[in-house]
């Protein structure tokens, strides 16, 4: 513990480099087009639009919610912001190499400029999303929307551990970008990002697998917790007859702080696996 | 200051290294995963063994040696790059390298942004870099009309005009030690001639100077002290011309083909 704070404290002073490596991030990315954050808010919309367009014509449960568009967007956002910033960081550090092989720097402040760059465009995102609840669909805001805060922190915790883990493999493991890619096209499906997650747990299948075991691996997930957490405290609950008659489950405060917890106790295991590694990014006779 | 006797600028003593060579960037997490249950077989390089050196501040110091002697893992862990096996590093004031020069530009950004994000790299905060400002673009870019290129993505820049930024913003940080490894051996004659003239700036300013070369007549030029490492130890260790002069004339490759190379 005493070492993990002196490598924070290591930290802390080049805190200067640290902000310019954060300016340079977003920078370079709102720098790339005319339009800046507007272009870069653009792909995730489109997707919501897509799916809600297939969901709406194919399915007949999206029908029924008063803003399906809504659920998925609260869902995008979030899941957008874990593949790019652990996406983004995992080129971080062989981006840096002909400098870090060269010049001194606490090197995990590389993947964390990452981390909290795409946490600000992250928070932006949000303001789109909070800006087409009020003005467009009229919606009230919820007394849990104060639980909103804690899951953005968590969500913080979580991907700046996951940016840790596969900056690091990466230098180490070519393939590793690769494997991130595969997961996380896996992932926009198995996540309760196009549905929700009691539609997993009240299906005939997965109601009885395992004893019923399965449904609740499912919702082990960190990101499925988050998921559900961010649209129980700020969207109303959908229609029952949306999961088949069966009402949703109310906003737990538990989990959020439950998820708050294992984020960062996922953190703090994340850099003490970096710290044991960073000497070898560059170490070579 | 102790007694009379000057505080050592850098001081090695019994400084080792070892690598341990195995999985790098050639592997991949597919291959690691299958041979859980065959290790790969570790092969330890010892590269430094046991380095005992004191460098007094204002010094310009030469290392020489031939490929694989270990110049360029010695300038490492002075900079801190690589952590010693054993032994110790002590350095007194800030250090700064001169890079590969543009290593840390990044093509997207103009001018303007690439110094101060380079600055930052080496240690230098925004208002240093900000009273800097000036001197820096002065020094790389004489022409007035390349000057206003100064806010235009680098990517518009020629590769000699990224060198001269880069060269510019690194000995704009007077630092109190300057390592330098084989930089100098890029770039054409004038600009290795400017790079000369700072080095000599450096040096009446009083300033230390580590460095590694391959050029013996540069390292005649500059160098006060010369360091001659073979196989991970300092065979010699002395004034410039003595060390240099049974450097070059060692038979077989030592001398003659790296003298060559600069």
């Amino acid at each position: 513990m005493r070492q993990l704070t002196a490598e924070l404290a290591e930290v802390w002073r080049f805190r200067a480099l640290f902000l310019q490596l954060v300016r340079r991030d977003l920078k370079v990315r709102y720098k790339n087009s005319k339009l800046g954050f507007v272009w870069s808010i653009a792909p995730p919309l489109m997707q919501v639009a897509c799916i809600t367009f297939a969901f709406k014509n194919a399915t007949t449960f999206a029908a029924k919610f008063d803003s399906y568009s809504a659920y998925v967007l609260a869902a995008m956002i979030p899941w957008t912001y874990f593949q790019t910033a652990v996406l983004d960081s995992s080129q971080s550090i062989l981006m840096m190499y002909g400098v870090i092989r060269k010049v001194y720097m606490p090197r995990e402040i590389i993947p964390l400029a990452t981390s909290v760059s795409n946490f600000i465009h992250f928070a932006m995102s949000w303001l789109v999303f909070f800006a087409y609840l009020v003005f467009y669909l009229r919606a009230p805001l919820l007394p849990t929307l104060v639980w909103f805060p804690v899951l953005v922190v968590a969500q913080f915790f979580l991907v700046t551990a996951a940016s840790l883990v596969v900056s690091c493999l990466n230098v180490f493991y070519e393939d590793v970008k690769y494997i991130v890619t595969v997961l996380f096209n896996l992932g926009l499906f198995v996540l309760p990002i196009m549905y929700l997650p009691e539609q997993v747990l009240h299906s005939p299948t997965m109601r009885h697998l395992w004893g019923g075991w399965a449904a609740r691996i499912y919702m082990w997930n960190p990101l499925a917790v988050l998921i559900s957490g961010y649209r129980k405290c700020m969207l109303e609950p959908p229609h029952p007859s949306v999961l088949g008659g069966n009402a949703a489950s109310p906003f737990d405060p538990g989990s959020v702080l439950g998820i708050l917890g294992v984020s960062f106790v996922a953190l703090v295991l994340s850099y003490a696996f970096f710290n044991a590694r960073k000497w070898r990014f560059v170490e070579r006779p | 200051m102790n007694g009379g006797v000057p505080e050592a600028s850098i001081r090695l003593a019994s400084l080792r290294k070892t690598f341990t060579l195995q999985h790098r960037h050639a592997g991949s997490l597919k291959a690691a995963m299958l041979s859980i249950f065959r290790p790969p077989r570790l092969e330890r390089r010892e590269v430094l063994r046991g380095i005992d050196l004191e460098i007094l501040p204002g010094e310009t110091v030469a290392i020489v040696g031939r490929n694989g002697s270990g110049k360029s893992t010695l300038l490492s862990l002075v900079a801190r790059v690589y952590k010693p096996t054993s032994g110790e590093v002590t350095v007194n004031g800030t250090v700064a390298p001169l890079l590969e020069l543009g290593a840390g530009f990044h093509p997207d950004l103009t001018g303007v942004e690439n110094v101060e994000l380079y600055g930052a790299i080496l240690g230098l905060s925004r208002r240093q870099i900000q009273a800097q400002f000036d001197s820096i673009v002065r020094f790389a870019f004489d022409r007035p009309d390349l000057a206003e290129k100064i806010d235009t993505p680098l990517r518009n820049y020629s590769d000699g005009m990224k060198m001269r930024l880069g060269f510019s913003i690194a000995v704009h940080t007077y630092p109190a030690i300057l390592l330098v490894d084989e930089v100098l051996a890029v770039g054409d004659e004038a600009f290795q001639h400017k790079c000369l003239e700072k080095i000599e700036e450096f040096q009446e300013r009083g300033k230390t100077i580590l460095f590694v070369s391959h050029d013996m007549m540069m390292v005649r030029r500059v160098a006060h002290r010369v360091v001659w490492l073979q196989d991970g130890l300092v065979l010699r260790d002395g004034p410039t011309v003595q060390v240099v002069d049974a450097y070059m004339a060692e038979p077989g490759p030592a001398s003659a083909a790296d003298a060559n190379v600069g």
